[in-house]
């Protein structure tokens, strides 16, 4: 995307995202905070899927990561400030993803979605056996944390969701896309970026391919655990339902959704997403047949998404207009 | 004097087959070295031992006096071999100018710069539009790649690989698919720009025995995986066996 | 002795249901080169009808002996959707293996919602009018004859199956669009046709996996999005596209599982995951599969 459209687009967004809890009922602030989350998410993801190519079925985990960490952290050690969990679970996140992408990266291809697949299931079946822990399928209490320091002891659930942790989530958010668009333009942006396009002729011009992805798997994996952290904090539970292999399908779907080719194709895609969801859940039981039948027609007819939608109408029409 | 890139009694078989026999040879600086030979010849899997990609199944393959046996493209990049590639090989979403700053990052070293801005390193931008110049694509330099002409895709892949600086660059048929009217433009294009980007030597792979005759210093012939000759043109041409067992018929009309 | 016999015979009846879903995988992988995640749901679909079909014939008449033989019926008539979702999928074949796999991603989202639909959100079962076949009781262990059937169903096919494939002029065709696509249509090969039928089959191998399943558990929701995860450890252990893989991978998986199961419950799901990492790491190609490119 053209830097001045992108950068556009984003101001704009954010000025947008700003007025949401002031102009809209707090039911909607609060469906937003998972946005933000999956959002931060997702810019971690298209990382590795739509700048180094390689589509992982298992990043779910790191959300559960992020969740259940912050679940550990706050319930359990009683850290009560949301930075210290938040820098916590990214470095444990990064940590595990270390020996799990070095191995994954050997591939490509579906043995790498094969391989991201099986880890996921396989931290799944771990939240399992360690119930007494993680509390199997009732999952592990996230308490309220403290931001920036503070409180808001005297804001009830939904004040603090949908006024003060909204602000915060979408600074985070900001914050997380201003990080990931210097990764991206980042000499070693560039790097992934060929490994991403022809990884063979990349190593000719002397990139590192392997050390590239799995630099790649790390950031993303870090990326994930922020956003799972902020989700477990909305939700206030960490769930193991959260990392079963579906839901790493649904951040596929996101960002497909949105345009992977595209800076903020995810940001895009997961703010339609949950938008959709919301308001096929209150139209039919059964809106994930409808979001299922969205998602074909997206990789049938439109797979460049939506962000690649609004770039083929803006040639069109500059070049009618003009 | 160590020779810039040698095999010595090299042979490679792939199970039964055997692709090169006992073959040596020496390359050094200043000289443009063309290899010849017919299809099935083993040119590929010399190339691919000189590259590092191969193995030697016995025998030796030295860079600057190194082993490079099965080093790989990235090792060997970074000690100065570089090559381009006869099925043209780019990076369809990159434009020309990330396509050659990539190489240009790996070679001022600057690969694990997580956060600083490459559209803001002059050191890279300078030298991105002195490689395009040599080439002739300063005009294309924000065109994605995809949409180059063929002869522009082959000077692509040859422009990214002199930038990464080598000392030797190996150049794999450069001029196929380029219509003849075009070819020795080309070949003055690339040994100029050979010659203003320091490279110490060039190895050519080729068909084309009129571009043999016009540029190369010496001619290493292959036939049927071993060493026919390592003759310089005038004696190479004047010898109609030789030319027959490389080509298949006397260089002319 | 008699646990262990116990844990054998019910490792090898997951072992059958596994190898006929899984052969239908490594079919549509092996020709098409599409990994279907929408097989967990045509094992659900399978289940699902199997137990409306059955329920539907027992009401108007069938006799009890007929369970398994209508079993089989009802998994073949769902052979009806293959062709309509091949074409759907037809249009994602020159494209990226990510988008053919999200593809079938979205058919698991539609199905799930089908089932909900069609037969709600509670598990589905049929009663146990399977133990008509009787058991065979030795001595310490029993084993419903029914079991043993399905085992030796799953038996046939898998002979069946080879035979076709290599001693048919089908097979043979098969074979060779799988080994090279563009030579098979360049002698003549009606691709697009060859591309339906093998999906069908592999489809039905699914529904019919998933009908024979229903006398011992029950068809849900979950069926669709838990049976991917085992029928994938069962390729990657077997080898992709390799139908030998699909019989000793299921294998494999039959007896991991019903091993866990007797003995170390929680160790279940864990105990085949860490096969299966084992598997990519050390011989990504699986027991049978072809070597990388």
């Amino acid at each position: 995307m053209r830097p001045p459209g992108a950068a556009l687009v984003a101001l704009a967004g954010t000025a947008a995202l700003a007025l949401v809890p002031a102009l809209a009922p707090a039911y909607y602030a609060t469906l937003m905070v998972p946005f933000f989350a999956y959002a931060i998410a997702l810019l971690g993801f298209n990382l590795l899927f739509g700048k180094a190519g390689l589509l992982s079925f298992g990043h779910a985990m790191f959300l559960g990561l992020g969740a259940y960490g912050a679940a550990v952290m706050a319930g359990v050690l009683h850290v009560h400030s949301f930075e210290a969990v938040l820098c916590a679970t990214m470095l444990a996140a990064a940590i595990v993803a270390v020996p799990i992408g070095f191995v994954c990266v050997r591939y490509t291809g579906i043995f790498f979605g094969m391989l991201t697949l099986a880890f996921g299931m396989l931290f799944y079946s771990f939240l399992f056996k360690f119930y007494y822990v993680t509390g199997g399928d009732s999952g592990m209490r996230v308490p309220r944390m403290s931001i920036l320091g503070l409180d808001f002891a005297r804001y009830n659930k939904i004040e603090f969701l949908a006024g003060p942790f909204y602000y915060y989530c979408l600074a985070l958010l900001v914050a997380a896309g201003v990080l990931m668009w210097r990764i991206v333009h980042s000499p070693f942006g560039l790097h992934l970026r060929t490994v991403g396009d022809n990884a063979r002729k990349a190593e000719y011009l002397g990139v590192h391919v392997r050390r590239c992805r799995l630099v790649a798997f790390v950031v993303s994996a870090a990326f994930g655990a922020a956003g799972g952290a902020i989700l477990g904090f909305r939700i206030g539970l960490a769930d193991p339902e959260l990392v079963y292999w579906t839901q790493s399908g649904q951040l596929v779907f996101m960002a497909v959704l949105g345009g992977f080719a595209h800076f903020l194709g995810p940001i895009i895609g997961a703010l339609a997403y949950i938008v959709l969801q919301d308001q096929l859940q209150s139209l039919t039981p059964y809106w994930r047949f409808v979001l299922g039948a969205i998602l074909a027609v997206v990789v049938i007819g439109f797979p460049t998404g939506l962000a690649g939608l609004a770039d083929d109408l803006r040639r069109r029409f500059r070049r009618s207009g003009a | 004097m160590t020779a810039l890139l040698e095999t010595r009694n090299v042979s490679k078989s792939f199970g039964p087959l055997r692709a090169l026999e006992d073959v040596s040879l020496r390359f050094d600086a200043g000289e443009l070295v063309a290899v010849v030979g017919p299809n099935g010849a083993g040119k590929t899997t010399l190339v691919n031992l000189l590259t590092g990609l191969l193995k030697p199944t016995s025998g030796e393959v030295l860079f600057m006096g190194r082993s490079i046996a099965g080093v790989g493209p990235v090792k060997l990049a970074d000690r100065g071999l570089a090559r381009s590639f006869q099925l043209i090989a780019v990076f369809p979403r990159l434009t020309v100018a990330e396509t050659i700053a990539a190489a240009v990052v790996s070679r001022q070293k600057k690969r694990w710069r997580l956060l600083s801005r490459l559209a803001a390193d002059t050191e890279v931008e300078r030298r991105v539009a002195e490689v395009a110049d040599i080439f002739g694509l300063r005009r294309r330099l924000d065109t994605v790649a995809a949409a180059l002409s063929q002869g522009e895709k082959k000077l692509l892949d040859v422009a990214s690989a002199f930038a990464l600086d080598p000392q030797v660059i190996l150049l794999d048929e450069p001029t196929s698919g380029v219509s003849t009217a075009d070819k020795h433009g080309i070949m003055t294009t690339l040994i100029a720009a050979g010659k203003a980007a320091g490279v110490k030597g060039i190895v050519l792979v080729e068909h084309d025995m009129d571009l043999v005759a016009a540029y190369s210093q010496r001619i290493i012939a292959l036939a049927e995986g071993r060493m026919l000759a390592d003759l310089p043109p005038d004696k190479f041409f004047a010898d109609p066996a030789l030319i027959a067992a490389v080509v298949g018929k006397p260089r002319g009309r | 002795m008699a646990a262990f016999a116990n844990i054998l015979v019910g490792g090898a009846f997951h072992a059958a249901v596994l190898f006929l879903a899984a052969a239908g995988l490594q079919l549509v992988f092996g020709v098409q080169k599409i990994l279907n995640l929408a097989c967990g749901s045509f094992y659900a679909l399978g289940a699902y009808f199997g137990v409306t079909f059955i329920t539907a014939a027992a009401g108007a008449g069938l006799s009890p002996w007929l369970i398994l033989p209508g079993l089989i019926v009802a998994g073949l008539l769902l052979g009806v959707i293959g062709p309509p979702i091949e074409r759907m999928l037809r249009s994602v074949y020159e494209r990226d293996e990510s988008f053919q796999l999200l593809l079938t991603f979205a058919l698991v989202l539609m199905f799930q919602d089908v089932f909900r639909f069609i037969w709600g959100a509670n598990p589905r079962s049929l009663d146990s009018g399977y133990l008509i076949y009787g058991t065979i009781n030795a001595r310490e262990f029993s084993v419903p004859v029914y079991n043993l059937l399905v085992i030796a169903a799953a038996i046939g096919t898998a002979a069946g199956l080879g035979a076709f494939l290599q001693r048919t002029n089908f097979g043979r065709i098969l074979r060779a669009t799988a080994e090279n696509r563009a030579m098979a249509e360049a002698l003549g090969v009606d691709v697009r046709r060859v591309y339906s039928a093998v999906f069908t089959l592999g489809a039905v191998l699914g529904t019919t996996a998933g009908a024979l399943v229903v006398p011992t558990a029950a068809a849900s929701l979950d069926m669709a999005i838990d049976f991917v995860i085992e029928a994938f450890a069962v390729v990657v252990i077997g080898g992709l596209g390799s139908m030998r893989g699909a019989l000793a991978g299921a294998l494999i998986v039959g007896l991991i599982r019903a091993y866990a199961i007797a003995l170390y419950p929680e160790v279940e799901v864990l105990a085949i995951y860490i096969v299966v990492i084992a598997v990519l790491l050390v011989r990504p190609t699986g027991l049978f599969g072809r070597p990388l490119a």
